[in-house]
């Protein structure tokens, strides 16, 4: 063992990392940027889950009801008719809300109330804050009914979901997509990044190809390794891990596809801007992770502070998240204007990255 | 009077940030001609090849290739280009590696002749990754010339190779240039020099001189080839 010997190897290291600047500032802006969105998002968030309240009771206990959960700091509360509940849920104005029937105050001297929770389902952090807020409503409802006691027992109804549903079904569905969609970015970014250092894009140049059909050729060629990851992804999670599915196979395919063509994209555009497969390694926390954090798959985009909102408003991971949840956990098809958009945007931006990616190879080779 | 040279360079400059990499250079390349570009490292001539298949585009001139101006991709597929490091694909056989340069030229026909031209259609099925440095240069010969273009640019074409194959490769390119196929060869290696039709000497991203081998040796004033390309070279310097 020589000192000088280990001296020698750690030197050159240093040094390297003093050459490669961008690697070096890489290093010290990613965990900051990282740790202060994941910071701002946990604490920034402010906003309670949105539940509607129908108030049907005839009697005057309703009314205090209803008044206790508009003041709990669980929940944010609007009046609504209970028939156009289920249609706030499905447009996503509401996560939850809560009907006290029309015999609630005649339940509640009898001792047994059974008021109505309707919630979304889909997501599973909210069921949570809706059904505590309800409880110390009933808490402070038992105290106005003197010398009774209370029995307390929601009728719980979801719109999608269900009871069997549970976190996995949940964050299953978003993930089937972004496994494919990351994996595919990797691989991509670093072959075609092969390409130029060893020599054969300067070939690919100076042959009769046109800068759109390399583009297009490594797309497809890609594409198709992706959509049999895809179908393997698919077939591992429904059949082994048992996920829940609503909707169409094919159509989680699709968007499965839309999504791995964005990679591919994604990867050569952003492989213009590194020159060593290292600086590219470096790309992966730095598009990734800010992507997971604000594309709604952990915390949903309605929860987040308004500021990071119009960031996640522009991501097409957004879209893309939102889209597999519509089919995967609500069933939804293609008439569903929600999907729609979903789909538009990731196709939109698969567009956008086709031209980029074709626009910086021409500028590189200048 | 553009169409009778197959490579026609006049007065291009080409630079990189404050480097200059080539400074007013013109040349003219006849039909079937090997035209050797010497100089040593760094003085431009990957530059000057690099502006004659439109991978760069001059600052000031102009570069008109087989009567058309550079760049234009129509007439890339005319132009056979082997860069200086063997750029292949490692993951891929020779045979796949040269089908491939052969399809997107747009000439499928011509693998099997390319790959006998530099011997390695008994080890066609090899992947690149496993060989040689010279077997690779063979390979990457075989891929530039596999759509029999009427221009071959050879950037340094020889490096790493042995003697007996750098005298094949030569003979092949001699017939090439005699069934009318140009070539222009870029090398640091004199002995290869003396093969060229014409050569031109650039220094500093100029072109010292010009002429036949017994020219240059006659405006350098030496019997030994290196020994005239260093007086001219030091001449123009001083």
């Amino acid at each position: 063992m020589s000192g000088h010997r280990v001296r020698a190897i750690t030197r050159r290291l240093l040094q390297g990392f003093r050459r490669d600047r961008r690697t070096l500032a890489l290093l010290f802006v990613a965990p900051i940027v990282i740790l202060g969105l994941l910071g701002y998002l946990m604490r920034g968030s402010t906003s309670s889950p949105s539940v509607g309240i129908a108030n049907e009771d005839s009697g005057p206990l309703g009314v205090m009801v209803a008044d206790t959960l508009r003041h709990s700091s669980h929940i944010t509360t609007t009046d609504i008719s209970a028939a156009d509940g289920d249609e706030k849920l499905k447009n996503g104005s509401l996560v939850a809300y809560i009907v006290l029937p029309s015999d609630f105050s005649r339940q509640a001297q009898n001792g047994n109330v059974a008021p109505e929770v309707h919630l979304e389902g889909s997501q599973p952090g909210v069921d949570a804050p809706v059904l505590q807020a309800l409880q110390q409503a009933m808490i402070t409802l038992a105290s106005q009914v003197a010398g009774r006691n209370v029995n307390f027992q929601p009728q719980i109804k979801y719109l999608y979901g269900g009871k069997s549903y549970d976190t996995l079904d949940y964050f299953g569905a978003a993930f089937v997509g972004l496994v494919v969609f990351f994996l595919v970015f990797v691989i991509t970014i670093v072959s075609f990044l092969n390409e130029r250092s060893q020599g054969t894009l300067e070939r690919l140049m100076a042959s009769p190809l046109r800068r759109g059909e390399i583009v297009l050729g490594y797309m497809l060629g890609f594409t198709v390794i992706a959509l049999v990851q895809a179908a393997e992804v698919l077939i591992f999670s429904l059949a082994v891990l048992k996920i829940q599915n609503q909707g169409s196979v094919l159509l989680i395919f699709g968007m499965e596809a839309l999504m791995a063509i964005a990679a591919v994209n994604l990867g050569i555009f952003l492989s213009m801007f590194a020159r060593s497969e290292f600086q590219a390694v470096q790309f992966i926390p730095l598009v990734v992770v800010p992507q997971v954090l604000l594309s709604g798959i952990i915390f949903p985009v309605s929860t987040e502070p308004k500021a990071l909102q119009y960031l996640s408003d522009v991501l097409p991971l957004t879209y893309a998240v939102n889209g597999m949840r519509d089919i995967m956990v609500k069933g939804a098809d293609l008439t569903w204007s929600s999907l729609q958009l979903d789909a538009g945007v990731v196709a939109g931006f698969c567009i956008v990255l086709i031209a980029a990616g074709t626009a910086t190879l021409r500028r590189r080779l200048g | 009077m553009t169409d009778s040279y197959a490579v026609d360079v006049e007065g291009v400059s080409k630079s990189f940030g404050a480097f200059k990499a080539l400074n007013g250079v013109n040349l003219r390349v006849r039909q079937g001609e090997i035209y050797g570009l010497l100089g040593p490292n760094g003085a431009g001539k990957t530059t000057l090849i690099r502006l004659i298949c439109g991978l760069l585009a001059a600052h000031a001139g102009t570069v008109t290739v087989l009567g058309q101006r550079m760049p234009n991709v129509a007439v890339l597929r005319h132009i056979g280009y082997m860069t200086q490091q063997a750029a292949l694909y490692p993951a891929l056989s020779v045979e796949e590696n040269v089908s491939f340069f052969a399809a997107i030229n747009g000439a499928d026909e011509g693998v099997k002749d390319a790959l006998e031209l530099v011997e390695l259609y008994d080890r066609r099925g090899s992947v690149v990754a496993t060989l040689s440095g010279g077997l690779r240069q063979r390979c990457s010969l075989a891929c530039a010339l596999v759509h029999r273009p009427e221009l071959l640019l050879l950037d340094e074409p020889t490096v790493g190779i042995d003697p007996q194959l750098r005298v094949q490769f030569w003979e092949s390119f001699r017939r090439m240039a005699a069934n009318g196929t140009t070539i222009i060869v870029s090398s640091h290696v004199m002995d290869e020099a003396d093969r060229c039709q014409r050569l031109g000497l650039i220094q500093y991203g100029r072109l010292l001189a010009e002429g036949s081998p017994a020219d240059i040796r006659a405006q350098g004033g030496s019997q030994n080839l290196e020994e005239a390309f260093l007086a001219l070279a030091g001449r123009k310097e001083s």
